[in-house]
């Protein structure tokens, strides 16, 4: 036990000895320190030279270039000799097998390459209404596709889910290669009808869609259908759209997707819009669409029968929208003025269902907006409505909004709106906070500007 | 009488339409107006060159106007800076045009991006990140050596769209060429003195400026490409301005002077006013003149002058 005790001793004051010998062996002395401090001022006085005959080589060289600017050029397109040609080529050669692995490996494709562009739009509004209490409103959560489909059309779709359920609102295949200016659209597509009967709810400048779309339209312009566009080979932008649909409006009962039905009960739509630029600021868009039902048949509405004699339906809209877009600060200033009027002309019932009275009537509703842009992320708007109801039975409603609209970034905005709704039976006010954001792929597109 | 008011309209459009393919020129559209002046230089006689911005906006805002359209649906060669700097209006306006000539991808649309380096190119895309420059930083157009790149995708993409004139484009090119050396050489001994220099801009929009004239670009007044600046980045920003004594902040024509001067008047350093395009002012109408002004802009700006 002795003995081992004593090893341990002696092992370890070996392993002291050691590390004290090898500690000194790395402590240099003060002047190996000197030595090398002179070596490496040596080195650096060296470098600072070489630096300098090379800084004053390219200033020599610079002056000589700059001196012949005239000449240059034509120097420069003189044709290169046969060993020039031959060191360049063998560059090129050289640099094209070293990237040929990164370019292999860059060109390989995978199925997925081929999946359409997805965004989705989360719109939530919570509201409070004098007369009808408040309410956490998911308004839709929407899912947007879209891709080309060969060279010659692209196709898109619009899928919502809210709490109504989901809802195919737009999936639509459009031809991006016809000829003579022409664009062809069939499938589930928001009519070209107006201009903010074509915006998705969130897309909107407001909170809800004006009382006169919903009223005359049935909300968004969604039809089954087809739609032919020309932009005319003017100067002057005019595009004439030519539409044939079974119905406009996605909230429209009057007619039923699921039955066939004939070619008098289609609705028919024309619609030139044409831009003029006042100057390079400001700005005016015009529009007159004209959608035709030659021949409307009863329909139920709201649990209510409306009886009709079979007579057609003229449904007239005419915009204008007025922008002022500062070029140098589009980003931070501006202000749109936004205006439809729409004209219903149909035949309705003025009697009871026993004893129908068949009256020709015209309605007119309109609303107008004007919206200022504050600064980048801040716009204050101020949106006027006046609707007469359809039939003429009751009297018109009126409402008043003021409403201001943050955007934090791009793809989010938050949005406060208090409307005054004057309308047959209910006098009240409103107060609606909107939150909308965009996530995944999106695009400006032309239609929603 | 109505009928002959439509025949003649129509008439008058045929031959409108007709007239610069009587001319045989190539009718080019470019995005920006630097493009367009280094078009017209490669291009000479044989094209006819149109800008959609004038220079003074925000390439990442300019308004897309139905009269754009209509210059893009006569269009035989569309320009473009490439790296997603015009998301904002050309793929809106494309749509809207209807010239199946220059949709991406068409023989007519030239990315004049496709030769040149660019910087600042994000490893993970999110938008928490920003969203502007998701291909990298696209302001190329501020780096002279850069642009001789663009001009090379310019010259190869008239010379695919009118091959029986590429040998004049590849002529015209190498003279362009070497007018933009002897600007550059003569730059690069004017710029010697913001060598080693640090700078602040609004937007990313400097750092190949900076970079090709010895300059650095340490940070700039919005947090993220795009994003709105917010107090706590700019305390944060004057505060390293001033640990690293920041000679400029420039602020781009287009964006707002207010904060740019207070960030400048807070830290010491000197506020500088540059446009980001040519024509951006108007002694920037051509490209090289452009470059000029912003380098004896800068020049002017340092303590002393030069």
């Amino acid at each position: 036990m002795r003995a081992i005790r004593c090893a341990c001793w002696l092992l370890g004051a070996g392993l002291v000895a050691l590390w004290l010998q090898s500690a000194r062996a790395e402590d240099p002395s003060v002047e190996d320190l000197q030595q090398e401090l002179k070596a490496m001022k040596a080195q650096l006085q060296q470098l600072q030279d070489k630096m300098q005959k090379q800084e004053q080589l390219i200033e020599k060289l610079s002056k000589q270039k700059a001196a012949v600017p005239a000449v240059t050029p034509v120097a420069a397109a003189a044709a290169p000799t046969p060993a020039e040609e031959k060191l360049k080529q063998e560059i090129t050669e050289q640099v094209e097998r070293d990237i040929q692995p990164a370019l292999n490996a860059a060109n390989k494709t995978f199925p997925s390459q081929f999946n359409p562009a997805i965004g989705f739009v989360i719109d939530t509004v919570a509201s409070y209404q004098e007369h009808g209490g408040g309410n956490f409103e998911f308004r839709s959560g929407e899912l947007g596709l879209s891709a080309s489909v060969d060279p010659y059309a692209r196709a898109y779709a619009i899928i919502n889910g809210s709490d109504d359920g989901i809802d195919v609102e737009e999936a639509a295949i459009v031809t991006t290669s016809l000829p003579y200016n022409l664009t062809f659209k069939g499938g589930r597509f928001f009519a070209d009808f107006g201009r903010l009967s074509k915006f998705h709810d969130h897309d909107l400048p407001f909170v809800n869609r004006p009382i006169v779309l919903d009223e005359y339209v049935g909300g968004e312009s969604q039809a089954n259908g087809a739609e032919l566009s020309y932009l005319t080979p003017l100067s002057q932008y005019l595009t004439i759209t030519g539409g044939w649909y079974n119905k406009i409006g996605a909230d429209n009962e009057r007619v039923s997707n699921l039955d066939p039905r004939p070619l008098s009960e289609f609705t028919y739509l024309v619609k030139p819009a044409t831009f003029f630029a006042i100057n390079d600021s400001n700005s005016v868009d015009l529009g007159v669409t004209w959608a035709y039902t030659p021949k409307v048949k009863s329909f139920t509405s709201d649990d209510t029968v409306f009886l009709t004699d079979g007579k057609p339906r003229d449904l007239w809209d005419f915009e204008l929208t007025y922008r002022y877009i500062p070029l140098s600060q589009a980003s931070y200033r501006g202000l749109v003025w936004g205006t439809e009027v729409l004209l219903n002309h149909e035949t309705w019932n003025t009697g009871t269902s026993d004893m129908a009275i068949f009256r020709p009537e015209d309605a007119v509703g309109l609303y107008s907006y004007v919206e200022p842009r504050i600064w980048r992320w801040l716009y204050a708007g101020f949106l006027f409505q006046w609707v007469q109801s359809l039939d003429r039975q009751s009297p018109a409603t009126l409402a008043y909004s003021p409403y201001l609209t943050v955007w934090p970034s791009e793809f989010q905005r938050i949005r406060l709106q208090y409307q005054y709704l004057d309308a047959p039976q209910n006098h009240e006010s409103q107060f609606f906070l909107q939150w909308t954001a965009i996530i995944g792929s999106h695009v400006h597109g032309f239609r929603d500007r | 009488m109505q009928r002959h008011i439509v025949s003649a309209v129509l008439a008058a459009a045929v031959l409108l339409a007709a007239r610069a393919q009587a001319l045989g020129v190539l009718r080019v559209v470019a995005s920006i107006p630097d493009l367009a002046d280094v078009a017209r230089h490669v291009g000479g006689d044989l094209v006819e060159v149109q800008s959609i911005a004038t220079g003074v906006e925000d390439i990442h805002a300019v308004p897309m106007k139905p009269s754009y359209a209509v210059m893009l649906n006569r269009a035989d060669v569309l320009l473009v800076l490439g790296l997603e700097a015009e998301h904002a209006f050309i793929p809106g306006l494309l749509e809207a045009a209807r010239n199946p000539k220059i949709m991406r991808d068409a023989p007519g649309y030239i990315d004049c991006s496709v030769y040149v380096r660019p910087l600042e190119v994000p490893t993970r895309l999110d938008r928490s990140l920003g969203d502007q420059h998701p291909m990298g930083n696209p302001h190329y157009n501020l780096d002279p050596v850069r642009m001789k790149d663009a001009a090379r995708a310019i010259a190869d993409g008239l010379a695919r769209n009118d091959p029986e004139h590429a040998a004049t484009y590849q002529r015209n090119l190498t003279t362009y060429l070497a007018t933009l050396d002897a600007a550059m050489a003569r730059w690069q001994q004017e710029a010697a003195p913001l060598k080693g220099k640090s700078l602040v801009s609004y937007h990313p929009d400097m750092i190949y400026f900076a970079e090709r004239f010895g300059m650095e670009a340490v940070g700039t007044i919005e947090p993220r490409a795009g994003v709105d600046p917010t107090p706590a980045h700019v305390e944060d920003l004057e505060k390293m301005m001033r640990e690293q004594k920041v000679t400029f902040v420039v602020r781009e024509l287009h964006y707002p002077a207010g904060l740019s001067e207070t960030v400048a008047q807070a830290t010491g350093a000197t506020l500088v006013q540059l446009p980001v395009m040519t024509g951006g002012l108007p002694q920037t109408q051509d490209y090289v003149a452009f470059i000029d002004y912003n380098l004896r802009t800068m020049l002017n700006a340092l303590p002393g002058g030069t």
